[in-house]
Order: structure tokens, then sequence, then C-alpha cells
């Protein structure tokens, strides 16, 4: 038998119909050439998926590094084929009891391997995921073990679409099966548009069940402010850092107090890199939302290799920035509304008169808008303008409202019901729209859920988020004034588009969704730390079932209810208030010696 | 049956250097004892080796503080794996549990293991691993920690106390095994001397002499001592220190001085302490380390540091005992002495006694001498400074509880 027969025997002997598939498929995906080390190696389009030299060596140095990680009783899932010298190289070093799948995207890729090498014995101890995608992602579910995702990058790099549907679809499973309860520290700015966010985010995870410990630096605006009002520069700077010194050691107080599963920071939280890396030897999990403008707020440099998990509103250049700046892992996460507060409102007749209009804008007085408002005055229409630093834009002053006074949430909620056309325009620095306008405002996902009409400044993210029928947006300076003409002339065709942009904010942006969306993305790369937790591993009845192999454990866990959530402090606290003249058996002693190094981990000051 | 560890008793000392090597007198009286017959070590991973120094230990046993650490942060996600993990390891380590573990440390991690791995426990933990009721020693040895209290039973003869055996009235050394230097410090304790041993740094910072400090000193010492040489003692951390120290020093004096910071282990440590005729330095692991090598020992205690307490330990060991304003005028001192408020240091004090053997006074020092009696080591002052303690006899006859093994084993596991 030549190579690719002993080959395809021998995958026959796992999976019958891949050898099948494998002999009525093509190949020639990969060029193959043989490295220096003798051994073949291969390329696409120029670009060596293995070493030129020796790509054994090479595999066994991914190897290792990423069974470091691995926990025995996981499922590998490794992306990438190549020639399967790292799969070859990672089934040597992890224990037998832990299974690896292989993402097979594209068949030719595989039948060039088997034409190519003779695939050993570890071959029959591997398991192949091929076909759709969907195919693949039902077999990883019902597999029942925990998943952990290794990326070979340079064979990857090659299917990068297949792998990504496949990850989304594993989280969207990690989603719906989430019963666990974790626990969460949000940590929120000291001010400024992302500390609503935090509080919504916070609420989230408390609505979906989370443990939430909100550690709110709002408390310490007054004292900022007064430093802010410092004349001196230097003296201004120099205490605003003290302070924000300050507060970061307060969170880590606080953390150290009771320490979450996972701290969460919203863009502007007081956290250092230093504190951020002390964290990490302690062995928290850290998470960044950073909704903010990345070209804006140009902070996250400093922080990016600070955080274990990036979540961000904007996608590629934001993204391949963050990576270049230390950022681990980067995910996209749009913003949303919180449908308990934004929410269609019967306004009451001087509530109408007070903020009703015809075209409304809520917002600060950034220089686009003000360079494009004016255009909306002298019009057949009502225009009435909300919110804070306007200072200077005479032909507006006539139509802003409360003297320019910032303007709260549950008065935007009431303009924006009664408005019959909103005008959304993004923050920009510059006249016009914004060239680089990508990620989508948090305003309108507010206005959408409020069951509001708007009209919005082209954003490159929206048709992610929201399709034309439920939200119109202009691209053009130009096209504003027209669009609102003739839809204000459109009562019905208004109503439509708000209906449906509340249908979708409901079924898609909800704060809830972008919290169970940020937590399956964790969950799925961090298997044994949270995603274990989401799917409810860590709770009594769960322990009970998994206590064979230490049947000793089953009386310290049958204390605890079935659902509830036992960690170690718990059952060390339980043994603790037996008393000190109780018997203790083996393993409580073990679990006390545990708790006691717990705590040392957890000494953060 | 000697090796049969169910027949053995476990010494456990899990704290730092310094504790170890005050952990020999206790360990030497054990020995002594009929009850004993074979005795065990367990200590840090780092100071395995030194362990085995100790005449007439059996087995040295490594307390992995990493595994440990690693243990309780993976319990979480893996609880059975965990559990076997280190059933698996205390198998291996401690195939049988003793007969008795002599627990030397008030910690719960200490109280934990002893249970862990004896059918019976003496000193703290020996009431039980969750009770607060501690024997005797341990609740003395407590009660002077908290209340800073006039004590007069140093530390290692209190670790006696602990084990239910008396001191031996002998300072015992260790047995070191011929160990191979780096070719530039083999030469160190070959010729004349006297060979000082300096400690340059301190694990707690508060500890740490300036570099100043001792680049003074050994500038004195060395124009005292024609035939002085220095040799400085410290870890990879120390190393930034040792520089400011010997910078400044004059080229006839660096020819003089020996640069051994961070570049030995801790048995060539010893090695090198053991060459030298003198070990100076503020309390320190290193510094006690020395005496139980054969060198003479010149501290300089200030800080928490109390020359009763922790002094060196043995005959003849000199202490300058720093004394705070309240100290000077009478009063108890809690807080000890901050190095930052030390004016004066007995610089040329501590030379002209190290070469001449000729006691002076300092200002805002009290100099104190080690002997050895029945009770252990105790410290009297030069230059009249009485002692108002408790007597160390009256605290023996109130605490001491002989040591037998012929109790139940303990019942809490």
């Amino acid at each position: 038998m030549n190579t690719f027969e002993t080959n395809l025997a021998a995958i026959a002997s796992k999976d019958a119909a891949l050898a099948v598939a494998l002999r009525e498929s093509r190949g020639g995906a990969l060029h193959i050439t043989p490295a220096r080390s003798g051994q073949p190696t291969a390329t696409v389009l120029g670009r060596f998926l293995h070493s030129a030299y020796d790509p054994r060596r090479e595999a066994d140095a991914w190897a290792t590094a990423q069974s470091a990680v691995c926990r025995p009783g996981e499922v590998l899932v490794v992306l990438g084929v190549g020639l399967l010298y790292h799969v070859e190289a990672l089934r040597a070093c992890v224990s037998r009891d832990t299974a690896i799948g292989i993402v097979v995207p594209d068949l030719k890729e595989l039948h060039d391997v088997c034409l190519s090498r003779t695939l050993d014995r570890w071959i029959h101890e591997v398991e192949w995921l091929w076909g759709p995608v969907e195919r693949m992602a039902t077999s990883l579910a019902t597999t029942g073990r925990r998943l952990r995702f290794l990326s070979y990058a340079p064979a990857a790099a090659l299917h990068t679409s297949v792998h990504a549907r496949l990850e989304r679809l594993m989280r969207q499973q990690v989603s719906a099966r989430a019963g666990g309860q974790i626990h969460v520290a949000v940590v929120g700015p000291i001010y400024g548009g992302s500390l609503p966010i935090a509080h919504y985010a916070a609420a989230a995870l408390e609505q979906l069940g989370h443990r939430v410990t909100w550690i709110d630096h709002s408390l310490h605006q007054a004292s900022y402010d007064v430093m802010t009002g410092l004349k001196d520069p230097r003296h201004r700077a120099t205490l605003q850092s003290r302070l924000g010194d300050v507060l970061g050691q307060l969170t880590i107080a606080r953390l150290a107090e009771d320490p979450p599963d996972m701290v969460l920071a919203l863009a502007q939280a007081p956290m250092t890199l230093p504190l951020l890396e002390h964290l990490r030897k302690k062995n928290f999990l850290t998470a960044m939302w950073f909704v903010e403008n990345y070209r804006h707020l140009t902070y996250w440099q400093q922080v990016a290799a600070g955080y274990d998990h990036w979540f961000v509103i904007q996608k590629k250049p934001c993204e391949d920035a963050l990576r270049y700046a230390g950022a681990k892992q980067v995910n996209y996460l749009p913003l949303a509304a919180e449908p308990s507060l934004h929410c269609p409102l019967s306004l009451m007749p001087e509530d109408q008169t007070a903020v009703g209009a015809d075209v409304s804008f809520v917002g600060a007085g950034y220089a686009n808008r003000r360079a494009l408002l004016p255009r909306l005055l002298s019009n057949e229409w009502a225009f009435k303008l909300w919110g804070n630093e306007w200072d200077g834009a005479t032909s507006l002053a006539h139509v802003l409202q409360r003297g320019g006074a910032r303007i709260d949430t549950a008065t935007c909620v009431k303009v924006f019901n009664g408005t019959k056309v909103n005008i959304n325009l993004h923050s920009w620095t510059g006249e016009g729209l914004d060239p680089d306008g990508d990620y989508v405002n948090p305003r309108a996902f507010e206005l959408a859920a409020c069951g509001a009409f708007q009209i919005v400044d082209a954003r490159t993210l929206m048709p992610e988020v929201f399709t034309k029928e439920e939200i119109l947006s202009f691209s053009r300076p130009d096209s504003l004034v027209p669009l609102v003409r003739q839809w204000l002339r459109d009562d019905l065709g208004r109503r439509q588009m708000a209906d449906a942009a509340r249908s979708r904010v409901l079924a898609e942006h909800t704060y809830v969704h972008r919290m169970r969306g940020l937590l399956a993305h964790i969950g799925v790369s961090q298997p044994d730390r949270v995603g274990a937790i989401l799917q409810g591993e860590r709770q009594a009845s769960a322990l009970m079932e998994r206590s064979d192999s230490v049947p000793e454990l089953i009386p310290a866990l049958a204390q605890f209810a079935s659902q509830e959530r036992v960690e170690l402090k718990d059952v060390a606290l339980r043994i603790r208030n037996r008393g000190m003249s109780a018997r203790l058996s083996r393993e409580d002693l073990l679990i006390l010696m545990l708790d006691e190094y717990r705590t040392e981990t957890r000494d953060l000051l | 049956m000697a090796d049969d560890v169910a027949h053995r008793a476990l010494v456990i000392q899990l704290a730092r250097l310094g504790d170890l090597v005050q952990s020999l007198p206790a360990i030497a009286a054990l020995q002594a004892q009929a009850d004993v017959a074979a005795l065990d070590l367990l200590c840090p991973a780092p100071f395995i080796a030194l362990g085995s120094c100790v005449p007439g230990i059996g087995r040295v046993l490594a307390w992995e503080v990493e595994r440990w650490r690693m243990w309780a942060d993976r319990w979480s996600s893996a609880r059975e794996e965990t559990l076997t993990e280190i059933e698996a390891y205390l198998r291996m380590a401690i195939p049988k549990p003793y007969a008795a573990a002599f627990n030397l440390n008030q910690h719960s991690r200490s109280i934990l293991a002893a249970t862990l791995v004896s059918r019976r426990v003496m000193g703290p933990g020996e009431r039980g691993p969750l009770t607060d009721d501690l024997p005797p020693w341990a609740e003395y040895l407590r009660t002077v920690a908290r209340s800073r209290d006039r004590n007069r039973v140093h530390l290692a003869d209190v670790f006696c106390g602990l084990c239910g055996v008396v001191p031996r009235g002998t300072a015992p050394c260790l047995r070191l095994p011929p160990t191979s230097l780096p070719d530039d410090l083999s030469s160190i304790g070959t010729t004349e001397g006297p060979w000082v041993a300096v400690i340059v740094g301190a694990g707690d910072v508060a500890r740490c002499i300036p570099p100043t400090i001792w680049r003074e000193w050994i500038r004195v010492f060395l124009d005292a001592s024609r035939d002085g040489r220095v040799v400085l003692i410290g870890s990879e951390a120390d190393c930034e220190r040792s520089a400011v120290v010997q910078d400044g020093l004059s080229s006839l004096c660096l020819g003089r001085v020996w640069d051994a910071t961070g570049r030995a282990t801790l048995i060539q440590t010893a090695a090198l302490l053991s060459r030298c005729q003198w070990v100076i330095g503020s309390d320190t692991g290193p510094l006690h380390l020395g005496t139980a090598v054969g060198a003479r020992a010149m501290g300089f205690y200030f800080a928490r540091a109390r020359v009763h307490e922790t002094g060196p330990y043995g005959e003849g060991h000199w202490t300058w005992q720093g004394r705070s304003l309240a100290d000077q005028q009478g009063k108890q001192c809690v807080d000890g002495v901050d190095v930052d408020m030390i004016n004066q240091w007995p610089i040329v004090q501590s030379v002209r006694l190290m070469v001449d053997d000729r006691p002076e006074e300092c200002d805002g020092w009290t100099l104190w001498q080690s002997h050895l009696d029945r009770w252990g080591v105790h410290h009297a002052a030069t230059g009249g400074c009485t002692d108002s303690g408790e007597c160390r006899e009256d605290v023996w006859r109130r605490l001491h509880r002989p040591l037998s093994l012929k109790a139940i084993p303990h019942e809490y596991v």
C-alpha cells in the first residue's frame, strides 16, 4: 500500500465517510517541498505553513506552549491543518484523556497531507471535524466536555472565516446553555459617557442571574471636579493622576475583599498597567469594554497589554491597533440599549408641549454638529436643540433648550418620544460627516428602543446592527434637509421604521444581549474558568455527579443546595463553621490547606 | 524499624531561614530524648539542602509552596484531579503518618500540615487544627509578639519548649558537605584574617543597614585590622546594594573585599560563612546561619528585632541593640527603632570590639553578649544595663510540660 492508501485506511477506521470523501477530493491545496531536515513542508501562495528548516521541532515548540494551558479531560479543537505536524506533537504532549478534534474546512488540504507523509499511530487518537460548519458545531456540542480552541496560526490563516463561524456557533451554544452563576466585578469610571453604560452592563449581568460587585468611582467625581478647578495645569494633572492611583488601589482593595471570577472594566475606569499586571499575577481574569472611539481616546495604548480580553465598538483597524499595542484577545461588541429606561412613552400634554417638536437633536456641541444643524433652521418645521457645550453657536441659540444644560436620561427619553424626526449625528471634531465613521453610537440603539424615528449619519458598521428598513442613514450633508422634509410628511412610514427598529433592539441589541455575548466569548476562550462556571459545572449538583473519583468530597458537597455554586472558600467556611472541636476528615484538612493558599494568592495589597 | 516512618517523629519548620537555624537547639534536644527514635525535618523546598546538614536528621522533606499555590488556584476548575494529585504527592513524600510532628510555627498552614502527616501534633495545633486554644509555650510566644512585652526567653529556646524539651546548653552546628566555590571566591578564608562576612541586606527592608554605613564600617575595619578581609554576603536582590557599598571604597580597600552577593547557593553561602571568623549584620537569616557554621556574630539590632528574642545563639556573640527615645527614657518600647531615626552607628566601637576585644559604649545603643546556661541562651549587657524582665527560669517552671509520646493519638482526624 502506498502512503495515501495507508493514511486513508487509518482515517477510515475512525471515519469511513471522511476516507471516501478524501478519495474523491482532488488535492492541490498545498505545495509540498522538502525542508532542510528532509521532512516535507508546505507552502500556500509562497507562504510556509511549517518551518522550512525543521517542521517537527517547530511543531514540538508550539505543542509544548499550548499544552501548558490545557487541562486533562478537555477537548482540544485544533484550527489549522497544514501537514499536521503540530497535531502529532500535541497528541504526544497531552494526556490520553484529552481528546483532540481537528477542524478540516477544506478536504483538499487533508488530501495533500495524506499524499505527502505517513500519518503514524497518533491518527487513531484524534477526531475529524469536517463538512458544514453547523455539523461541526453540533458534533462538538454533543461531546459534553470542555472545549478549548487552539489555533495553529500559519495554517489557520487559510480559513479564518470558517473558524470564525464555528467559534460564533460555539459561543451561541455556550450562551444558550449558560446556567451557572458567575461573580463579576464591574469597575466604572469617575464620570463620562461610559458611566451609564457601566450601570447598564452591571444591571444586565444581574438580570442574567450573575452576581455583580459594582465598584462605583462616580462617588469621587466631586473631588475630581475640585481638582479640575485648579488653575495651575501641573497641579491639576498631578492631583488628578494621584486620585486615579488611589482609586486604582481602592479597586484592588475591593477585589481583595470579595474576589470575583472576572473583572469587567468600562472605558475610563481608573486601572493602570501595573495594577492590571498585579491582578494577572494574582490570577484575576480581566476584561475591558472600551465603549469609546479609539481614535479620539488613545489611552488604550498604555493598558492594551494589561487586560486579558478587550471588547471594542469598532472593527478593523481598531482591533489591529489594539493587538499591535499588546492586547491578546480583541472582540467586537457593539453598544446597545436598556429597554427598561429607553422605552416608548405616552407623554402628558404638558410634557409634549415642553419637549415635543417636529425635529430634535440631543447631544453636545461637537464641530460637525455645529456645522450641520443650522441647515435645519428656517424651515417649515419646529426644531429643538438639547444638550450642553453649545457656547458660541449663535445661530442655534434660539433653538437651544434649557440654556444649554446637560440633559438627563429621563428627559432624553421624553424628547425622543415627543419628536417626529430625531436627528442622530455621531460626534466628530471635524466639519461635515466623519469620513472614518464606523461604530454605531448608543443614541442609535436608545432611540430605536424608544420606538422613535431617527435619521442618522452613515456608519460602516450600521448594516450589521440595523437594516435600511429599520434606521434611515444619510451620507451627504446636503441630503439631510430633503430627508427630514420627506419623512415628516410620512407618519405611517416613520411608525413602521421605528417599530421595526424597536423590535430589532429587543431581539438583539439590549445590554443583556451584550453581556451574554461577552461572557460567551470569554467562556469559549477560558473553558476551565468562566466557561465551566457558565455551564454550571461548579454547582453542587454537577459536582456531586462528578465525584466518582473522590467520593470523600460528597459529604462536603451534600451540605449545599443543588443549584448553589460551590467554591473552595465556601467549602472551607462550612468546615470551619463546624466548630473548633469538630472531627475533620483528611479531605477537610486538604481543603482547609488549599484555602490557606487561596487566601494568600488573593492577598493583593 | 528506625527507617519506618511510622516510628519516626517529624519537626516542622515552614518559616524563614533564620527560623530554621533557630530550630537547631530544639532538634538537638529532641534527638536526645529516649521517646524519639528518629527525627525527620519538613522545611520549605529552598532550604532542603541546608536541612540535610542538620546533624542526626534522617529525611528532609520539602514543603513545596508553589505547588500548593498552584493546587489552590486550580481546585475550583479541577477538584477531583487536584485532590488526587495532592494525595499522590503526600503519599510519595510521607507514605505513613509520623508518630508525632513537632510543629514550630503558629500559622494555620503549618498546623494543618502537622495534622495531615502525623498521628500526634506537638506545639501549635496539638489541641486541634481549628482551635484557638494554644499550648502554654505557643500562647506565651503569641502574647510576647502581640504585647511586645519584655521577654528574656530566646525564640530558639521557646522552640524547645514547644517540643516539650529543655535546651541542652550548647549551640548546635550544621555539618556542611564538601562544597565547591566559584574560583575567585575559593581563596576566602585561606589566608590569615580576621575574615569578616558582612551581611549586606535583609529580607525585611526595615532591617537593612544603609550601604553608606557598611561602606564606613568596612573602611574603619580595614584600617584597624592590617590583615582583615571582608566578604560581602547577600542574595541576588542585594547585588545593587553591594555595588553601592563598594562604590567609594579606595582601591586599596577593594583589594581586601570579596563580593559574593548573588553568586552563591545557600550551601555555598554557608561554606563561605564557615571560612570567616566573624559575621556581622542585622537580625537576618545569614547572620544566624553564620553562627551555626562556627562564625562569631556581631549583630546590629533595630527596627522590631530584639536581642533577647532572636539574638545570635551560642556563647560569646555580641549584639548592639538600638535604643529608641522611649527606651532611653526607661519606658517600654513597642515599635522598635526606625533605621531612619538612627543618628549614630557603633562603627568604631564594633570594630574595636572585634579587633581588640574591647567593649565601649555608644550613644543610642546597648551592647549585649550571649551566654549559654541550662535554660538556653541569654544576653547580658555590658555597661550595667539591668534586666527587668521576667526571670527565664520562672517562665520555664510555669510553662514547661515534659515531652511524653505515650499519650493517645490526636482525634481531630
